[in-house]
């Protein structure tokens, strides 16, 4: 099933290779990943999230904890957590197709124009995956979709609980 | 790495200062004095263009602080690098101190990899060091450069590559404690040589913070068994007529052969040991009944189908021993498991009760609080039966063999060598059947005499195993009990030998060719002996040791 593992790690070379060496080691996929310094310059935090056999994914996690650069783990799955993703998409925008655009736009109160070019405009949005999905496929039938990056998704759990370090 | 965190130096009034802080050093003068603080009594390793100013600094202590012929830190060179970490390995298994080993970049580094994952794959302590290109050639596949903390991070405890000189002897001592500590296992150091020959000043104590590391461990070390659970504990023994314990190499690494004894020995409950917690208990006693697994005695298996308690102890229920974790110990109906790995509770069977903790107190917490509470079933008898089973067992399934035989039988040559060591030598092996006939035929009296490549299963360990056990326990008989396929793995360590007088003793038993190898062949593909078969092979052992003995 769909796991959703938030690291605290400390921010040093070859502390992400090693957590995603884990997963590789073992043949699994990391289906999307974000990492970036926290209010803390020297602490990283992730998130992964993997699709995989349960047994498997609970000993990487434990064993992941055991990483000498990890300060703390917590599987998110089955916690109340906020999973939010951003996307930047760039679609081809013709003259025949604008009123279309900006009617879709007009759907998707959270997407922004970031940029406008002849014929290609840049739009941002964030959302969970769902949301996520569903504007990609309405801005789809809009215009052809010639560029995506995605951010993987970041969470925290809700409410006043932390991932804290130990 | 740890490119934020800063080393914590020591404050400069500090009255436990180090005699040498706030001295200008070179970072190759900065390896050796933390060897040095670190205890170490000896190092493996062969030198290299990338590690020169290291062996030129130890060259230099040696002469600085040499004791008559006696140096401080001894270089031993072995004829492969593989052999320096089977060294280090030995001296590590046979003393619990940390082995050392030093070698040059690249192909010095990258032979390593074999005795590293070994060391990962048993828990023991190694400090690799490793030299490597200058900082400003790294990447730039440079002469003699490999990615060194790339391909060790999937092989170690834990992987340096020290590109900031400022942290190197704060990584320096951190490897050691990381070692060490918890379930220990290699650390390698990757040192740019350009770091080696930066001009720094000592501090004597700084350390890298390590956070998360080291609040596990203080939670691992701090936990006490509380009352409630010693009851539970207790309660669930009480109902039991057959309880057992399984014990490991966690018993061995976490020094608690002791306390274990005591455990088993205060409430009568016989032992089994896995391949690598060989000496945990004393085998020549009545309720010690040597190794189970796959290759284990017959007795033993027995023993644990029939239980119906098992007390498991720093063990992981791996596949020689549980080889389908559903009908291992099926008959038990309580499994209790004490480690101080989190990632092996339930790791492969479920438990119904668990401590993580240091093993030794846990088991002295255990015995007390059995004793205070009246647990006694030596004096009520409740094991009576059981006992009496265990006798019936090791008498029905002894090991036996043809000892009619016209050939030399290899239990024969070790039940013999065993009369003369009485199980207080320190016994080394290579990988295959001589070392599961080791393993099953010599006696071991004491933990850390049993040297063997247990999870990964190396051939080509016991030599160089054994030349590090003998500068470990120089007072004891050292044995390397080798295969002829084994042995010649690391055949050059022959000359290790015999260049440093060292007093090892060599016993190849010879089957010509893979035995372990044409066992399986034998029972799974029909007696088609593909690639085991080395009867054409032309080497005479005796002729090539003797080449070795220049006068
Ligand atoms: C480095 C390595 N390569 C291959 C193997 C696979 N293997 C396991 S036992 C064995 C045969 C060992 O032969 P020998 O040392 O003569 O021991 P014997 O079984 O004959 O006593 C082999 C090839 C191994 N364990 N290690
Ligand atoms: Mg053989």
């Amino acid at each position: 099933m769909r796991r959703i593992i938030s690291i605290l790690l400390q921010n040093e070379a070859g502390a992400l290779a090693r957590i995603a060496g884990m997963f590789s080691a073992r043949g699994y996929n990391i289906d999307s990943l974000s990492v970036a310094a926290t209010h803390d310059a020297a602490v990283s935090r992730l998130t992964l999230v993997t699709f995989g056999d349960d047994a498997v994914i609970d000993q990487i996690i434990k064993q992941s904890r055991k990483l000498i650069e990890v300060l703390e783990i917590a599987d998110l799955t089955s916690r109340d957590h906020i999973e939010t993703e951003l996307v930047i998409v760039k679609i081809e925008v013709g003259n025949e197709s604008l009123n279309n655009f900006v009617a879709a736009l007009r759907r998707h109160p959270r997407a922004q124009v970031i940029d406008i070019s002849a014929g290609v405009r840049t739009i941002e949005f964030t959302g969970n995956g769902a949301e996520v999905g569903e504007f990609l496929d309405d801005l789809g039938r809009v215009g052809e979709v010639i560029e995506l990056a995605r951010s993987g998704t970041a969470a925290v759990e809700r409410g006043a609980a932390i991932l804290a370090q130990a | 790495m740890n490119a934020q965190l800063k080393p914590t130096p020591l404050a400069t009034n500090d009255p436990n200062k180090h005699a040498l802080a706030g001295r200008p050093m070179s970072g190759a003068d900065i390896v050796v004095q933390v060897l040095a603080d670190e205890g170490v009594e000896v190092v493996f390793g062969y030198s290299g263009g990338a590690i020169l100013p290291v062996y030129d600094a130890v060259f230099r202590f040696n002469h600085a602080h040499k004791v008559g012929e006696r140096e401080p830190l001894p270089l031993i060179v072995p004829a492969n690098e593989q052999g320096a970490g089977f060294m280090a390995q030995g001296y590590a298994r046979a003393s619990g101190k940390v082995g050392v080993a030093i070698v040059t970049s690249g192909p010095g580094a990258t032979n390593t990899v074999t005795p590293v994952r070994d060391a990962m794959a048993d828990s023991i302590p190694l400090v690799v060091i490793c030299g490597q290109v200058p900082t400003a050639a790294i990447g730039s596949d440079g002469f003699q450069e490999a990615p060194i903390s790339n391909i060790m991070a999937a092989c170690t405890k834990h992987v340096f590559l020290v590109t900031d000189a400022s942290k190197l002897e704060a990584t320096l001592r951190s490897a050691f404690e990381i070692a060490r500590t918890g379930r220990p296992g290699p650390v390698v150091v990757d040192i740019p040589k350009d770091v080696q020959n930066t001009q720094l000043v000592f501090d004597g104590a700084s350390r890298l913070p390590l956070p998360g590391y080291r609040a596990r461990l203080r939670a691992i070390e701090d936990a006490r068994l509380d009352d409630a659970a010693c009851k539970t504990f207790f309660d669930a023994l009480a109902q039991a007529r057959r309880p057992l314990i399984y014990a490991g190499g966690g018993v061995i690494a976490g020094e608690a052969a002791v306390a274990l004894r005591a455990f088993a020995d205060g409430f009568g409950i016989p032992v089994v040991t896995t391949l690598m917690g060989i000496g945990a208990a004393d085998t020549t006693q009545v309720l010690s009944l040597h190794m189970l697994g796959m290759h284990g005695t017959a007795f033993a298996n027995y023993a644990t189908e029939d239980c119906d308690f098992l007390i498991a102890t720093g063990s992981r229920f791996d596949d020689r021993v549980a080889g389908v974790p559903a009908k291992f110990a099926a008959g038990a109906r309580f499994l209790a498991h004490l480690d101080v790995d989190p990632a092996e509770i339930d790791k492969v069977k479920r438990v119904d009760w668990h401590h993580l903790g240091n093993l030794s107190r846990a088991l002295e917490r255990l015995r007390a609080y059995g004793q205070t509470a009246g647990f006694d079933p030596l004096g009520k008898g409740s094991y009576r039966d059981w006992h009496a089973h265990i006798v019936d067992l090791k008498k029905t399934y002894a090991m036996n063999y043809a000892r009619d035989a016209a050939q030399i039988q290899p239990y024969a040559v070790i039940e013999e060598i065993n009369k003369h060591t009485q199980g207080r030598a320190v016994i080394a092996t290579g990988v295959g059947q001589h070392q599961m006939w080791a393993a099953q035929y010599f006696d071991f009296r004491e933990p850390r005499l049993w040297l063997t490549s247990g999870s990964m299963g190396t051939m080509g360990f016991g030599l160089p195993a054994a030349i590090g056990a003998a500068f470990a326990r120089r007072d004891l008989v050292v044995i390397d009990i080798d295969g002829d396929a084994s042995i010649r793995m690391n055949l050059g360590e022959l000359e290790t030998v015999t260049t440093y007088n060292l007093p090892v003793k060599i016993v190849v038993l010879n089957n010509y060719g893979d035995g372990m190898v044409r066992q399986w062949q034998k029972l799974f593909f029909k007696g088609r002996f593909s690639a085991s078969d080395k009867s054409l092979h032309k080497k005479d052992f005796v002729t090539t040791i003797l080449s070795m003995c220049r006068a």
